[in-house]
């Protein structure tokens, strides 16, 4: 969803926020039970497959330790990645929409996070 | 020491200072002294982030971790560097939109609750004293190997310690949010440059990465022990199975097999607990914004921690070989293995780099540990100075006595700090653990994981967590953690003492179902409702990106146009909360 200044409304209802509060709680824990999979499953494969670390890829590295040496990494990044892109698109396209008055949270003044302290 | 070491590590000093000197903060105002006015680009406090984090356990730390227990040293590389992905899912953006200066800030607002607030500084507070001692011993085994020799009437570690913390909590006390956040993304650049430089000069060299985890594997690992006989090399025992070898490349070597998981989920779940990394989010202009610098953060922990482990493999394999040729390497190994693992990275720059090399390699460990002393200060300033001085102590402070609480408290949790560092004898401690300095942040990490994380969580994800409920978790969860640990310093028997020194794995859930039934049966804040809009509203988000593309169009004409078409250009407000909050900020 793309917005000009004009059309960007700084208040957002509590129904939507709800709504987009719920979708990036799934979004977050199917990327965590990903992740969770990944660094946990890295060691248990350690503990019950001989060839995951006593095989041998090209020059003598075993696979389970490539993965704990940089295959992780690459792994972090990229589910990372892809959660914060989809997070804010979620963000982008459920909130921020122009919106009825009476619609709108009954205070006006709010809010600004930055007015809260 | 040669001149030129010399040079390079007051040279390394001077610029830190003359940064924290131009970008200190011209105003008295505490968001300027805590906060750096919540204008922190993405790009630049992914750096610091990094600087704040990336201490001397991440560099001296895991690569001496790799250097004694081969692929269980490498399981602290992977709990470092995993620990950012729970922030950047479950915290990142909702933190910085709720917008206070501290995680008992958040948690005492969130919950309405000065109680909360109090309990969180206590918490806190043992998470950051536990997290500065290890910087500061840090420091001062790169002084005594670097320097050798001390102050009138210091040690050279006592020496270490002590000019460390004081040069560090001078610069946090004049520099503030702002003058950190510049000289710890200068000094993450160093600390990076430093390893970069190694890694290409021992690649350079021949070494071959695959080969040597194959041929350190191919022997049982040993490593050098004192007793009644002197120094001598005594193999590792094998936690998984004990009548096999322990091995270079397979796991066994210090962790048994729930150990394994409980030290990869204590680092996990510990960093989203940091009081020093977490107050970093609330500097960056935006929640994407803040979102999108933990996706920066990832990445460079990655490519921090693959050269970390790398080099650490490196150092087992080639110091052993480089004895015979550089005799200076006899008094500080026992058969080519070093007595102290955490020289391997220094002793490795001065093999490839004479004394250049090593000072260039010692200049990045001291600034691992200034950086990283720097940010807890400076949490320690905000928690102290905002949460107790400015609330409980003087409610009608104004804001030049609010900045002068938290430069007072910097120089007290200084003191602290550099006084237990040097009342311990890390040489006592060293033959117990993997790495003294990776095991006591892994302390810091077990206290955070288990007492803050968990209510931090729920606090932003379930609308039903109370004050009390909070109040509940964070000692029950502390003070679960706290036990574990002294239990597993007794000798209960292999393996089990090893897990117990990483108690996330029960003491965070505990914590959590203590806060869910302390909760369940307690009322939540009144106004949950409004304080959910502003967790997971993007509505400030707008405002503040609308304010940005405004600044940047009064500037000029040609400003006005290139910010025109990058907000058309741009799909969404998501890379533009990012980026051009970030950019503006930067600029």
């Amino acid at each position: 969803m793309e917005h000009d200044d004009e059309d960007v409304d700084e208040h957002d209802t509590p129904a939507e926020v709800d709504a987009t509060f719920r979708t990036l709680r799934r979004v977050a824990i199917t990327h965590f039970v990903l992740f969770l999979a990944a660094v946990a499953g890295v060691p248990a494969l350690s503990l019950t497959l001989d060839w995951w670390s006593g095989g041998r890829l090209a020059g003598g590295m075993s696979p389970g330790f490539a993965m704990a040496a940089f295959g992780l990494y690459a792994f972090f990044l990229v589910i990372g990645l892809a959660a914060a892109t989809l997070s804010s698109a979620v963000e982008a396209r459920m909130l921020g929409g122009r919106q009825d008055d009476e619609d709108r949270y009954a205070d006006d003044t709010y809010p600004s996070d930055g007015e809260t302290s | 020491m040669t001149a030129t070491s010399i040079g390079t590590l007051v040279a390394l000093i001077a610029l830190v200072a003359l940064i924290t000197l131009v970008v200190r903060p011209r105003g008295t105002s505490t968001v300027d002294f805590y906060l750096a006015g919540q204008r922190v680009g993405v790009a630049t406090n992914a750096l610091a982030i990094c600087g704040d984090y990336f201490s001397a356990a991440s560099f001296l730390g895991v690569a001496a971790a790799v250097y004694v227990s081969g692929l269980d040293g490498v399981w602290y590389a992977v709990g470092f560097a995993a620990g950012f992905v729970p922030v950047l899912l479950f915290v990142a953006a909702p933190l910085r939109r709720f917008g206070e200066f501290s995680i008992p800030d958040f948690l005492g607002r969130r919950l309405a609750s000065e109680r909360v607030r109090l309990v969180a500084v206590g918490v806190v507070q043992i998470v950051i004293l536990s997290y500065l001692v290890p910087q500061a011993v840090g420091s001062g085994i790169t002084w005594q190997l670097l320097v050798g020799h001390g102050l009138p009437g210091l040690s050279p570690y006592a020496t270490g310690v002590v000019l460390s913390t004081a040069v560090v909590a001078g610069l946090v006390a004049f520099g503030g949010m702002r003058g950190t956040t510049w000289t710890q993304a200068i000094q993450f650049l160093v600390l990076l440059g430093a390893l970069v430089w190694l890694a290409v000069v021992v690649a350079g060299s021949g070494f071959h990465y695959s080969e040597a985890v194959a041929d350190l594997s191919a022997e049982p690992l040993a490593n050098p022990v004192h007793d009644e006989s002197g120094w001598h090399l005594q193999p590792e025992s094998n936690q998984l199975d004990a009548t096999q070898p322990a091995t270079f490349g397979q796991p066994g070597a210090a962790y048994g097999p729930l150990a394994q998981f409980a030290l990869i989920l204590t680092l996990v779940m510990g960093t989203a607990g940091l009081p020093h990394v977490m107050n970093r989010y609330f500097t960056s202009p935006t929640g994407t914004a803040a979102r999108m610098t933990t996706v920066w953060v990832l990445g460079l922990a990655g490519l921090f921690y693959a050269l970390a482990v790398m080099l650490g493999t490196a150092a087992r394999q080639q110091i052993a070989a480089a004895v015979k040729h550089h005799p200076w390497l006899e008094e500080l190994t026992v058969d080519g293995v070093l007595r102290v693992p955490e020289h391997a990275l220094p002793v490795l720059g001065r093999i490839y780099g004479g004394d250049s090399g090593l000072a260039v390699v010692a200049a990045g460990a001291l600034v691992a540990v200034m950086s990283t002393i720097a940010g807890l200060l400076l949490a320690a300033a905000a928690s102290w100075g905002h949460d107790v001085y400015e609330r409980h102590i003087n409610p009608r402070a104004t804001q030049s006595q609010a900045v002068w609480a938290g430069r007072a408290s910097t120089a007290v949790v200084a003191l602290a700090a550099g006084g237990l560092a040097i009342a311990m004898q890390p040489a006592e401690i060293t033959p117990a653990v993997p790495s003294i300095v990776a095991a006591m942040v892994t302390w810091a990490f077990a206290i955070a994981g288990s007492a803050l994380t968990p209510v931090f969580v729920l606090a932003i994800w379930w609308r039903g967590t109370t004050a009390a409920g909070a109040t509940a978790g964070m000692v029950v969860g502390g003070l679960v953690s706290v036990t574990m640990f002294v239990v597993g310093a007794l000798p209960i028997g292999p393996g089990l003492g090893e897990m117990l020194m990483t108690p996330t794995l029960v003491a965070a859930p505990l914590a959590a179902l203590v806060t869910w039934f302390v909760s369940r049966a307690t009322t939540p804040p009144a106004d949950v409702e409004r304080q959910w809009l502003v967790l997971h509203g993007t509505a400030a988000d707008r405002h503040a990106e609308r304010l940005a593309r405004l600044t940047i169009a009064s500037l000029g004409p040609k400003s006005r146009r290139s910010a025109r078409s990058g907000g058309s250009a741009r799909s969404g407000a998501d890379t533009a909360g990012g980026d051009k909050g970030g950019h503006d900020a930067d600029g």
